[in-house]
């Protein structure tokens, strides 16, 4: 019954991303700038290489950020929908308004698996993913990492009304998220109150589980920060929860109507 | 008085049906029974409460006071029910310009749950109808304004609906795109057999409904068919316009009966059948203004002419 409504959103949402070609091309350049620019940089500095090289402890890093961009401008492709007011027909249909969020979620989500998977393509024929890649763990970091970027993004969609606010959401979240997260150092080496930034931050997790798949298990100063079962426990309960939040807010009545009112007026103002 | 017992031959039924925004009443206990098959008008000028009307009809958003129910479903507590025994076209476009035609009623009938093979169908059925069967593939921004209201239209009838909602369809159209929607409608009605709640400010174009409301204000201040309405008038409507017309308007009044100053002309009902006295008042009125004639009345004056029995009575009360 539900099935093919969720579908529906889903199809829309993969065919605008192979469509968009600038957002798919910028979302795999994007990683390698950090890796090349940055990770180069640095280690050219402090003359490191091989398996103890910054670069390579940034692959875990700008695999998580092709997700985390590709999964928050997904979600909030739902606060252009509101604008443009494709929502209508979302809400017009004949079922609860809260499938709209978990179906936005898991289109979000797919977007940014997609993604993760072009860029960890690119990262392969450049030869960063070497010794022993544990493919299992890689599976489920990048299906958790996605989601909870993914019901993140629509927690700020539920709360959005329009996209003026998009660049503002822009740099007061996604760069933060990214920053304290354990992307560009280890969350151990932190300062005390960034460790705690990053320690309730959900997207350290799926770093530090893709840093676990990916990084290997040999111990060096660079290695994950937490266990894998914390890891998958926090990412699926963060996601949860924030799916919980967001279709309560996207369901109830009083919340609802100031978008109607939106939709219903916005040339005419 | 409340009516518990549901009347399965009524489409839409309301009762003292109320919006409040605040301190804006926008519905003002509106009620309405409109037996299935029927096409209503609800009819009035911008910011008269048709859209809250419709969208408290469609669920979307919830009555201050008062009930409703659709397709024989309560709107507050059987909201999927309601859903899924009708189709909205929303005052402002609901279609994804991004995608194609095609894709665009795709998306709506997936939403509506319909299986691939029924979407291809209907969708060819009504590109079809609508004469846009070699825009198939476009994108959606990439079709004139009369053609994508035309395709907004086959979207909310891609599920056939029992009960069509259309928020005022030919808003921003010109002439004749507006007499294009306007058959397209025609041809639904025919095929579908729907009932449509239709509402719009272009008033005269709404002659051709069963049966017509006038809102203003959020209530209704005047409900029938639109021929009775417009014959209940009079046979015509006479305009005079000229300088220093309050005099002569006094010295009319007696035969005339009541006047509605329509900007700066002095409309009179003539509920006569002789136009031989049409002429005759011509030529008494000679130079005296710089402008007589009289015409059918429509349902602008239906509209007019309330306003101004209004006026009238409470100037005499
Ligand atoms: N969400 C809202 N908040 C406040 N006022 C509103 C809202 N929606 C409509 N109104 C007001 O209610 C009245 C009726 O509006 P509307 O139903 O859109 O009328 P119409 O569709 O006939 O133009 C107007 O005065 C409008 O300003
Ligand atoms: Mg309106």
């Amino acid at each position: 019954m539900i099935l093919r409504p969720v579908y529906a959103v889903i199809e829309r949402e993969v065919l605008k991303l192979f469509r968009q070609r600038t957002r798919l091309l910028s979302a795999m350049v994007r990683p390698l700038i950090w890796l090349l620019v940055i990770g180069a940089g640095f280690d050219a500095m402090l003359g490191r290489s091989g398996n103890l090289s910054y670069q390579y402890f940034l692959v875990p890093g700008v695999l998580g950020m092709s997700m985390l961009f590709g999964a928050m401008l997904a979600a909030l492709s739902t606060v252009y929908d509101k604008e443009s007011g494709v929502m209508r027909m979302l809400v017009i249909a004949p079922f609860e308004h809260y499938w709209i969020v978990i179906a936005k979620t898991l289109s979000a989500a797919l977007a940014a698996a997609i993604q993760a998977l072009l860029v960890l393509v690119l990262l392969f024929l450049l030869g960063y993913l070497k010794n022993g890649v544990v493919l299992p763990l890689l599976i489920a970091g990048i299906v958790t990492t996605s989601l909870v970027c993914a019901s993140m993004g629509m927690l700020i969609a539920a709360w959005t009304r329009t996209l003026d606010n998009f660049a503002v959401m822009m740099n007061l979240v996604i760069f933060p998220v990214f920053f304290l997260s354990g992307s560009l150092y280890p969350v151990q080496h932190l300062p005390s109150v960034l460790r705690f930034v990053a320690t309730i931050n959900p997207y350290t997790y799926g770093v530090d589980l893709l840093k676990h798949a990916i990084l290997g298990i040999e111990a060096t100063s660079f290695n994950a920060d937490f266990s894998v079962p914390v890891n998958i426990a926090v990412l699926l309960g963060f996601t949860l929860l924030a799916t919980v939040i967001a279709c309560l807010r996207f369901s109830r009545d009083t919340a609802y109507e100031p978008l109607i009112h939106l939709l219903a007026r916005k040339r005419s103002d | 008085m409340r009516r518990d017992i549901v009347d399965t031959s009524l489409a839409i039924q309301a009762e003292g049906l109320t919006k409040r925004y605040g301190n804006t009443l926008a519905v003002d206990g509106l009620n309405l029974d409109i037996p299935t098959g029927q096409f209503f008008g609800l009819l009035g000028p911008n910011g008269s409460g048709k859209t809250s009307t419709i969208h408290m009809l469609s669920t979307l958003i919830r009555p201050s006071q008062g009930t409703a129910r659709v397709a024989g479903h309560d709107v507050k507590h059987a909201g999927l029910q309601v859903r899924a025994a009708i189709g909205v076209v929303f005052q402002e476009s609901a279609l994804d310009r991004t995608l194609s035609v095609a894709e665009n009623l795709r998306f709506a009938g997936l939403l509506h749950n319909l299986p691939i093979a029924q979407i291809n169908e209907r969708s060819s059925e009504l590109l079809e109808l609508f004469g846009l069967k070699e825009k198939r593939h476009q994108p959606v921004s990439e079709l004139s304004g009369g053609q994508r209201r035309a395709l907004d239209i086959a979207r909310g009838v891609i599920h056939r609906p029992q009960i069509l909602f259309l928020d005022e369809p030919t808003i921003g159209l010109d002439v004749p795109n507006r007499r294009n929607i306007w058959r397209f409608i025609e041809r639904l009605r025919t095929e579908l057999n729907v009932t449509v709640f239709l509402t719009t400010h272009y008033l005269e174009e709404a002659v051709d409904c069963d049966k017509v409301a006038f809102i203003k204000q959020g209530r209704i201040v005047k409900i029938g068919p639109p021929h009775d309405l417009i014959d209940s008038l009079g046979a015509y409507i006479i305009e005079i316009e000229g300088e220093n017309l309050s005099a002569l308007i006094a010295s009319l009044s007696p035969r005339l009966g009541p006047c509605f100053m329509d900007g700066d002309k002095a409309c009179f009902r003539f509920t006569g059948k002789d136009i031989a006295s049409l002429v005759m008042l011509q030529a008494e009125l000679g130079d005296k203004v710089t402008g007589m004639r009289w015409r059918r009345p429509n349902l602008n004056d239906v509209f007019l002419w309330v306003n101004e029995t209004e006026l009238w009575q409470t100037r005499k009360t």
